[in-house]
């Protein structure tokens, strides 16, 4: 062949181009994305609240009928609000997740259904619940029915006692509030493994079986660590409630439980070992956040501590069988968790719904922001109604600040599963016995004593 | 293959050597003074190609394996080829010390000599060298020679119950898989 | 299941599981019946076969042109190198020579194949550890550049048929050395950056370090070739002890490692190798006589009589014929010795083609890594020594 025709004259379209600072952009598509999900599922949440805390009860009076009856329906908000907020919740951290994924590994993600990409988890959803509900042969079909309701219960009402911390104790919440909080919590949250093992065996398929055996093995050894390091800071606070615990966090970040609970501040003069306690305490506080996220990471079974669905082994673990609308239960309940888990962390350590720094953005503020609506929508009593009664400057400020933390959280995770690969079983298990288990004895007792001597 | 051979030879064997007797080659030599008989064949483009009987062949490959000069531990490939008038089985030897020595080692069994129904028999080198054992079950597969003493002659790429040997010459093909009257195509 | 009173172990039944041919980490359709004692592995078997494609049935029943442009398919990820072993063998038999620059091309699009299989590898490998999202993409990034590059060249991203039975196809395009080098000057950074990720990870290296040891005699037994016995410590390297094409013009280092190769140490072994493509190609592209394309189109007809800048020797056409006679020829893949063995008698097909596949000896000495490792570790061991599952069943 020769030269002159071997050439081929192709456009100059192929080849390197050049990597530059464009993932700004992506960047930016991301943030419009999660404000805009964000508003969509506060909105609608807060919407629902608003008709059943202040309409439909103001609507019940109006008819004459007696005030138990509105007080009944208020009595339903949080479970309003919960049912409200789950599946929406977790469609939008699907997307999240995928984006922010698609963010550190220089792709664009999901962005092609609906305006850049926004509906994409809507839509899956939507054909994960038309897909045809299968349950293999040789399958217990009740158990295998019954398991992804097990899994996904608890995330339902167990996650009813963080409402009224992330609220700031609103009225229309506080009824959700126990005095044993916590604790209530803890105990909701170590039920899905049953499901786990039941989905496993249940499926008659070797992977799941393992996979099922897996989860229980590593939930109740994540959940020794997970479980003391909570505790840890309720020595620490005096309390199993989860309202109060957020509320001693008050006043910005020093104040968290994450640094000490304000012993930094504590430091003074007249007694000079404060200066070698407090900042040791801040340090145990740190590590405890630390085990209590390891822990969380591997109660929901997230990488690196996937083992239990771990797809490059046991193909899907205990979900192998699951398709369909059970599929989409298993699915919704694991994003459920994650962000139960960061809501656990963000009131136990991050100071709930407090702001950081005292003054920004914190309650004055939207107070302020408030009587400037106030004032300027005097002229049309209607609407300044309507604005009292959907909006409580201090809840509004108490959830701002509790939903950044958590979905900070949130995305403080997807930044993990995007960075490291899985443990094998039996380095997880000594990685929870041997390592993580006696630190956090260790820091429960250094913790117990420092508290005494700051 | 190296780009220089380690005996020279002409640039096309098959013309330039009439059947009549090969001059023995350096391992030819190196076989007959350790008591192996081996026939030397025409070269493979610039290598040296004997011929051994299968009686012959468990000694032979040991014998250049383990040999300290010669050293021919490398079993690169063993392949059946179904020639006119004989089923071969080919190894080519290579040394992983020294990239000049290489060695194409054949067992010849005659058509004539295999009776109908049966499949001609080579001994396999497989409980000694593992390399050979999937070239062995590939090449039982294909050209269905069986290679007596492997310990697990199964077919390897066809399934399992597979009839015929499909590179041998006279193999028809069951199904005609692009002929749209049969039945059983995949059409 | 009987609890054994005297003894006080708890009698257990081994499990046997199917893990392929349809699992999201066996690399295609490879299915391995597996032995479990617990999550111990206590037998495995590795049953292939299901891409079965009759390769070498198709070249004995298509002429060699047709051939030609099936033969990519038998490793989708490294063609060039599949094209080069079957031009090889057929050039021996027919005695070609085949010009400087020709031989500079193959060089350096197969380098370029070479990197693009190893930044695949490093992708699919972290994937088999459980990374599923992070770093797998970086190397993608890389290897898309160099597919664009390589789709330049040969019109497509995989299935080359660039490598001719007497030469290359044609000439690059107008631009294509700038661009290849200015991607050799970047790729060594990039490699730096996975580097930075994934080699000082602790729990990277807590998965691999001493996990699916191979040893020398083991893997010499085996006739395990390619990065999986260098990281074993045995030095063989075709384009190093057996230099065939222009290799032994160029300067590069074959990277050995000692001790007994670890699933850490074939990682190891890929990553170097990578750099060193890198350092060929750029060799390459300051060495290859006639210079860029550009040059060539400026020398016009005379580029057409230099018997260095001829890319072909051989007439492309369905008469393409190669003598009568036997030979043998491999070159060295990014997965080990890739040969081929040609028994041509002359006419339109050849009369015999049997591949010595690099991942078929690698693959079947997956037993012995595998015996006595959790399940967790099977694809750990399994992605470490890179298997093509088309190249293995062809």
């Amino acid at each position: 062949m020769t030269v002159s025709t071997s050439t081929s004259n192709k456009t100059q379209s192929y080849g390197v181009q050049s990597t530059g600072p464009a993932n700004i952009v992506e960047i930016f598509k991301f943030m419009r994305l999660t404000i805009i999900w964000l508003s969509i599922i506060f909105g609608a949440v807060w919407g629902a609240c608003w008709l059943f805390g202040v309409v439909l009860p103001a609507c019940v009076e109006g008819f004459g009928l007696p005030a138990e009856i509105s007080q009944t329906i208020r009595y339903f908000v949080p479970l309003v609000a919960i049912m409200v907020f789950i599946p929406i919740n977790a469609m939008f951290m699907v997307l999240f997740e995928r984006r922010a994924l698609a963010l550190f590994t220089v792709r664009k993600g999901p962005n092609r259904v609906g305006p850049d990409g926004l509906l994409q988890t809507a839509a899956d959803a939507v054909k994960l619940l038309l897909k045809e509900d299968i349950t293999p042969r040789g399958a217990d079909a009740f158990m295998f029915t019954l398991a992804p309701i097990i899994f996904f219960a608890p995330s339902i009402f167990g996650c009813i006692p963080l409402l009224a911390a992330a609220t700031g104790d609103h009225r229309l919440f506080s009824i959700a509030n126990l005095p044993t909080g916590i604790f209530y919590v803890l105990a909701a949250s170590s039920i899905p493994v049953v499901a786990l093992v039941m989905a496993g065996w249940a499926s008659n398929n070797k992977y799941s079986l393992v996979g099922g055996l897996r989860a229980a093995a590593q939930a109740i050894s994540y959940e020794i660590p997970l479980v003391l390091s909570l505790v840890t800071i309720c020595l620490l606070a005096g309390s199993l409630d989860v309202v109060e615990i957020a509320q001693q966090q008050v006043g910005g970040f020093l104040h968290w439980n994450i640094l000490g609970a304000g012993k930094l501040l504590a430091v003074s003069q007249a007694s000079p070992i404060t200066f070698v306690t407090a900042p040791l305490l801040a340090i145990c506080c740190i590590l405890l956040f630390w085990l209590y996220m390891t822990g969380a990471c591997a109660e929901i079974n997230r990488i690196p501590f996937d083992l239990p669905e771990a797809e490059s082994e046991l193909v899907s673990g205990y979900n192998t069988e699951y398709s369909g609308i059970k599929f989409a239960i298993f699915f919704l309940a694991e994003f459920t968790n994650l962000f139960v888990v960061s809501a656990i962390a963000t009131v136990m350590f991050l100071g709930g719904g407090e702001s950081p720094i005292p003054g920004f953005l914190d309650t004055g503020f939207f107070v302020s922001v408030m009587g400037t609506l106030n004032s300027l929508l005097q002229p049309v009593p209607a609407l300044q109604w309507l604005l009292n009664s959907l909006v409580d400057p201090a809840t509004l400020s108490c959830v701002f600040w509790a939903v950044t933390k958590i979905y900070l959280i949130v995305f403080f995770a997807i930044l993990i599963r995007g960075t490291l690969p899985r443990f094998r079983i039996d380095q997880l298990m000594d990685f929870s016995w041997k390592r993580l288990i006696p630190l956090v004895l260790i820091l429960f007792l250094a913790v117990a004593y420092l508290r005494e001597l700051v | 293959m190296s780009e220089t051979p380690a005996s020279p030879s002409p640039a096309n064997p098959e013309k330039a050597a009439p059947p009549t007797e090969l001059p023995v080659g350096p391992y030819g030599q190196f076989l007959s003074e350790h008591g192996i008989p081996s026939k030397r064949l025409p070269d493979s483009t610039g290598v040296e190609t004997i011929e051994v009987e299968p009686a012959q062949l468990e000694v032979t490959l040991k014998r250049l394996r383990n040999s300290e000069e010669i050293a021919l531990d490398y079993l690169v490939a063993v392949s059946g080829v179904d020639n006119t008038d004989t089923f071969d089985s080919v190894y080519h030897l290579w040394s992983y010390s020294d990239p000049n020595k290489e060695l194409v080692v054949k067992v010849r069994i005659p058509k004539a000599s295999v009776a109908a129904e049966q499949l001609p028999e080579v001994p396999s080198v497989t409980p000694f060298w593992s390399a050979a054992n999937w070239h062995e079950r590939e090449s039982y597969d294909l050209v269905g020679i069986r290679y007596v003493g492997h310990p697990y002659l199964r077919r390897i790429l066809n399934p399992w119950d597979w009839e015929g040997y499909p590179l041998r010459r006279d193999y028809k093909q069951p199904v005609d898989s692009l002929n749209d009257k049969n039945p059983h195509s995949f059409r | 299941m009987a609890v054994n009173v005297g003894n006080d172990q708890l009698k257990t039944d081994e499990m046997i599981i199917n893990m392929g041919p349809q699992h999201p980490a066996t690399h295609g359709v490879l299915r391995l019946l597996l032995t479990l004692d617990g999550e111990m592995v206590r037998n495995v078997e590795p049953v292939i076969g299901h891409l079965h494609r009759a390769q070498e049935w198709q070249g004995q029943n298509r002429t060699w042109f047709q051939y030609q442009a099936l033969i990519d398919r038998v490793d989708y990820l490294s063609g060039m190198f599949t094209s080069w072993a079957l031009a090889r063998a057929a050039e021996h038999i027919e005695g070609i020579k085949i010009s400087p620059r020709a031989e500079y091309l193959r060089v350096m699009v197969s380098e370029m194949n070479r990197i693009t299989s190893h930044l695949l590898w490093l992708g699919t490998y972290l994937i088999d550890l459980g990374a599923m999202f992070g770093f797998p993409f970086y190397p993608f990034r890389e290897r898309e550049k160099l597919l664009d590059l390589l789709e330049a060249v040969a019109g497509q991203r995989m299935m080359f048929n660039y490598i001719r039975i007497g030469g290359v196809q044609c000439n690059p395009p107008l631009g294509w050395f700038d661009k290849l080098k200015r991607f050799t000057e970047e790729f060594p950074d990039r490699v730096d950056e996975y580097e930075a990720i994934v080699t000082e990870n602790p729990i990277f290296l807590k998965r691999t370090k001493g996990i699916g040891r191979l040893s020398k005699s083991v893997a010499m037994d085996y006739g395990v070739t390619g990065p999986t016995l260098r990281a074993s410590g045995v030095n063989l390297d075709l384009r190093r002890t057996k230099p065939y094409s222009v290799y032994d013009q160029l300067k590069f280092e074959v990277p050995v490692l000692e001790g007994d190769g670890d699933t850490w140490a074939r990682y190891t072994c890929r990553i170097r190798e990578m750099r060193e493509s890198n350092k060929i190609i750029k060799q390459c592209i300051e060495k290859i006589p006639g210079g860029t394309t550009e040059e060539i189109r400026k020398l016009g007809d005379e580029a057409n009589k230099d018997e260095n800048l001829k890319l072909m020797a051989k007439k492309q056409n369905s008469g393409l014929r190669v003598k009568a006679g036997e030979g043998f020829a491999a070159v060295e893949s990014p997965r080990g010795t890739l040969g081929c063995y040609i028994i041509s008698n002359g006419s339109d097909k050849a009369y015999r083609f049997k591949w010595r596949n690099p991942s078929f000896s690698n693959l079947s000495v997956l037993p012995e890594l595998l015996v006595g490792h959790p399940i967790a570790d099977i694809m750990a061991i399994f992605g470490s020594i890179d298997v093509i599952l088309p190249d293995v069943d062809r």
